[in-house]
């Protein structure tokens, strides 16, 4: 199991990462609705998309899911785009599971990510076979329409500790000392 | 020095550890290939099925049609259509086990992959300190 702090580390960073990623601008109204834990609401039927960023002690699958309607397609894909939302959405969903990863390097430095694969979203009912530590769900409202739902499930093999504050974390990787 | 040069002939070593990571990709593939086979053919069960249920369902009102005529025939309408409703069962089931092997297949394929890198990574940073070990020795 993950500690609270731990948790409230992993949402936190995954709250910055899907503002920078998931919302195209700044200007635009987000807000990012977390389950309660003990949520019992059923998955949605949309297409899932998955990326696993994984580290010697844990991997983190980060599961995306995204509704094909024309509220999301006006948004997520570049107009006259000529590929599907779900094409378009692999790369939203890639730089925010990048921009996790990143900020979690600061406290893990080995760690990397997969690339996306497609799923069916009726897989979301078997997450428990993974026998995860911890699953949060989030949804991403942005401007009016607009729905990103996120499930990150987290699979430890070894105690893992997420600092709350994770940003302020001063990462030091790549400084080699020798002697 | 030569123990430097042993360490890094090491690490040079430890990066084919790559071939073994391509090794699994592909024996993944295969295995992603081999679900998604399971599932057309779990899909043209459930056609089959669906279909089985029809005609148990049509043969059951053509015998009562019948009347005392074809009251035996009755029966075995019935008992068709139970083991219909139980394939049924079967292959919903079986699309559940599908989907399960999916999602778990799925993780370790990516886990492997980002484990690769992961690897690499780690091998790469050791060899960046070595050539900086062996050039505070020179």
């Amino acid at each position: 199991m993950l500690s609270d702090q731990s948790r409230q580390g992993l949402a936190s960073a995954f709250e910055r990462a899907a503002r920078t990623t998931i919302v195209r601008s700044q200007d635009d109204a987000c807000q990012i609705l977390t389950e309660p834990p003990d949520g019992t609401a059923a998955f949605s039927a949309d297409p899932l998309l998955v990326i696993t960023i994984s580290s010697f002690a844990f991997r983190l699958l980060t599961l995306f899911q995204v509704a094909d309607n024309a509220a999301n397609r006006a948004y997520f894909l570049p107009p006259g785009g000529g590929c599907t939302l779900q094409e378009g959405f692999a790369e939203v969903a890639n730089l925010c599971s990048g921009a996790l990863s990143r900020e979690m390097s600061a406290v893990f430095p080995h760690l990397a990510m997969s690339i996306p694969s497609r799923l069916s979203p009726q897989c979301m009912d078997s997450l428990a076979q993974l026998k995860p530590d911890y699953t949060s769900r989030h949804t991403v409202a942005i401007n009016i329409g607009v729905q990103v739902s996120v499930t990150l499930c987290m699979c430890c093999s070894a105690p893992v500790d997420i600092p709350a504050t994770l940003a302020q974390v001063q990462t030091t990787s790549g400084e080699l000392e020798i002697f | 020095m030569k123990q430097t040069d042993n360490l890094s002939a090491e690490a040079a070593q430890l990066k084919n550890i790559a071939l073994a990571f391509e090794r699994w990709h592909e024996d993944m593939i295969s295995l992603t290939d081999q679900n998604r086979e399971m599932h057309s053919k779990g899909d043209d069960l459930v056609t089959i099925v669906r279909q089985l249920i029809m005609l148990s369902l049509n043969a059951a009102i053509e015998a009562a049609r019948a009347g005392d005529a074809a009251r035996g025939f009755v029966v075995v309408a019935a008992e068709v259509r139970s083991l219909a409703l139980r394939a049924q069962a079967l292959s919903q089931e079986l699309s559940k086990s599908l989907h399960r092997s999916d999602l778990v297949t799925t993780a370790t394929f990516q886990d492997i992959q980002a484990g690769g890198k992961m690897m690499m990574a780690t091998i790469s940073g050791l060899e960046s300190m070595l050539g900086q070990l062996r050039s505070k020795i020179d």
